[in-house]
């Protein structure tokens, strides 16, 4: 990076939020810190979803994931336009009709105040992690490539969004959320194009596809029913409806976002945005990844992408088999441009036989990627991130060009600070509307506002000691997405067992969730299920269980009615 | 449609959601044409 990439880099991620701050200048009611006002309108709001589920790991890890795997990843978001249509037909009306400021307030007027505090619970639990792992994730790899200092990193990031998310509330993240999504998005359409046009000039754009789509890069669908396979139509379809409705219709840091601007129309129109172009644009994402892996067929890639960590093992008394690696890894690299070449020249017959030396000359580069990272391992220089998040930021530091540079390490920040504004935003609001206020009854609408503040900003220090420590950890980014799918389905299935099972009560419900929550943990513990199940185990669960403890041991108590 | 809507602005929302559907519908088929062409 040079002078002109720190230059729009700083202008960038300073920009947006000094803009925020002024447009939220002013002191602010309780209702308008935590919700907003009626002048956010449905682009803000789907934007600012869009932008909290994002996060900077979409933009990180997607495109190494589709150059390792393939774009069948894609198939994981199938779930997510129903989940969301019934989110706008069942679960926002309801949250708008009692205005609600969050989604666990709704719980305690349904059943009662333990079965509030436990929804409330499980989602700080879980968020509370996931903010740290937010923050951690993209200043892991940012700090290793640009020679970065890690813990200044993460209290550069962290202490910006917690200054203007404290002062600003809703509306300041929604504003942010929707300039950085728009930075986002140029970012990634300019990388994009700039991707396309660096792809080798001896082959046509659609023939390189051809190429890549024989190399197992292009399976974007897939209606295997093998439960071995971790991506196909109909996994993506169940079990990523039932996660897109817990975490859209039952996390606070979704809810908060949809329930900006106090407007029913506003906030479907924003979900159903997110609807139409979530699957698309996952989509382009991920088909970029594949588009860089097609440019490393023809420009000689590391053997491993994490060159900080490959160089310290280097230095550590492993040069000479790192080095041996190497040669065997260029030997490959000149084998397999040779067959590209080949496969796009000949005739038919000659082209599968070049396909099969080509797929069997990319097994022996896996391998010697594989084997290099088993010296690393063994040199105990392994970084706590999986390789393949070094892929895409690697191509952007090398290929792209200065000042754009910048801008892309930008939208990795844009996209960190939107997911962490939007979580820090809904930690606060759950701690002092859920837990707090009930605490001290009848104080001021003033006193809120402070508390909330107080505890949001509580919150993104809790944050900021999560992602510093988070080093600690084996695999802590991989156990974040794990997290928060063991914690969803018994959040999930509270939300489901108010709105459907009418003669549930707060205590059968609470109860029917403590086990499940158990059932789930013991689950974890022993079994080896995808973990995208959990949503669906830990949902059916709760609304098993509930329905028979209100048969058996809760007979004689009876829902409140009307809510 | 649900406690929030009257009748017609229930129709209206609804064709709004069949809408979004079948966008999405449209989407997977598109994946999928994509996928078999590059396979």
């Amino acid at each position: 990076m040079n002078r002109l990439d720190y230059l729009v880099l700083i202008a960038t991620i300073l920009a947006i939020p000094l803009y925020g701050l002024w447009r939220t200048r002013g002191s602010a009611s309780l209702g308008q810190y935590l919700k907003g006002d009626a002048s956010i309108r449905w682009a803000t709001i789907g934007l600012s979803v869009l932008a909290t589920q994002a996060g900077p790991i979409t933009f990180l890890s997607m495109p190494g994931q589709a150059y390792e795997s393939g774009i069948g990843f894609i198939q994981n978001y199938f779930g997510q336009p129903l989940a969301l249509v019934v989110v706008c037909a069942v679960f926002v009306p309801i949250y708008q009709r009692l205005k609600v400021y969050t989604a666990y307030q709704y719980l305690g007027q349904r059943f009662d105040r333990k079965t509030q505090l436990l929804g409330a619970f499980l989602f700080l639990v879980q968020r509370g992690i996931a903010a740290g792992i937010t923050i951690y994730a993209p200043a892991i790899v940012l700090s290793a490539l640009l020679g970065w200092r890690l813990n200044l990193t993460i209290w550069f990031a962290g202490g910006l969004v917690i200054i203007y998310t404290v002062v600003g509330g809703t509306k300041i993240v929604s504003i942010t959320q929707r300039y950085q999504m728009i930075v986002i998005l140029v970012g990634m359409a300019i990388a994009f194009a700039v991707a396309v046009y660096r792809l080798s000039p001896d082959m046509s754009f659609e023939g390189t596809l051809s190429v890549a789509g024989k190399m197992g890069k292009l399976e974007a669908v897939d209606f295997s029913i093998d439960p071995h396979k971790r991506y196909t139509f109909w996994s993506g379809l169940i079990g990523g409806f039932f996660l897109a409705l817990s975490y859209f219709g039952a996390d606070q840091s979704q809810v908060q976002r949809y329930l900006a601007g106090g407007s029913l129309k506003e906030s479907r129109l924003g979900l159903l945005f997110n609807a139409v172009v979530k699957v698309p644009l996952q989509f382009l994402i991920l088909l970029l990844g594949a588009i860089v892996f097609m440019f490393y067929q023809f420009e000689k890639p590391p053997v491993y992408f994490n060159q900080p960590a490959y160089q310290r093992a280097m230095e550590s008394g492993y040069a000479s088999q790192l080095k041996a690696l190497q040669t065997q890894f260029d030997d490959v690299f000149v084998q397999k441009r040779a067959a590209i070449r080949a496969v796009s020249s000949t005739s038919s017959n000659e082209r599968d036989v070049a396909m099969t030396r080509l797929r069997d000359l990319d097994a022996q580069a896996r391998e010697l990627r594989d084997r290099t990272k088993a010296v690393l391992e063994q040199a105990g220089v392994d970084p706590k991130s999986k390789e393949s998040d070094y892929v895409f930021i690697s191509f952007i530091l090398q290929q792209m060009p200065h000042g754009l540079v910048g801008l892309l390490i930008a939208v990795i920040l844009c996209a960190t600070m939107s997911a962490t504004a939007a979580t820090l935003n809904a930690l606060g609001s759950t701690t002092a509307i859920d837990f707090y206020r009930p605490l001290i009854p009848n104080a001021s609408d003033h006193h809120y506002v402070v508390a909330a503040k107080a505890l949001t900003a509580a919150w993104g220090l809790i944050a900021i000691g999560v992602a510093s420590f988070a080093s600690l950890v084996e695999n802590l980014i991989e156990a974040g997405n794990i997290l928060g799918s063991v914690f969803y389905g018994s959040i999930l299935g509270l939300f489901l067992a108010a709105f459907f099972i009418r003669r549930a009560t707060g205590s059968a419900v609470f109860f029917a969730a403590l086990l499940a929550q158990a059932l789930v943990f013991i689950l974890f513990a022993t079994t080896n299920i995808g973990y995208l199940w959990y949503n669906l185990i830990g949902c059916a669960a709760v609304l098993v269980l509930a329905t028979v403890l209100q048969q058996t041991i809760f007979r004689g108590t009876q829902a409140p009615a009307g809510v | 449609m649900n406690v929030g809507d009257d009748k017609p602005d229930a129709r209206s929302w609804r064709k709004a959601y069949g809408l979004a559907l079948s966008l999405f519908a449209v989407e997977v088929v598109l994946l999928y044409l994509f996928t078999i062409r590059f396979s």
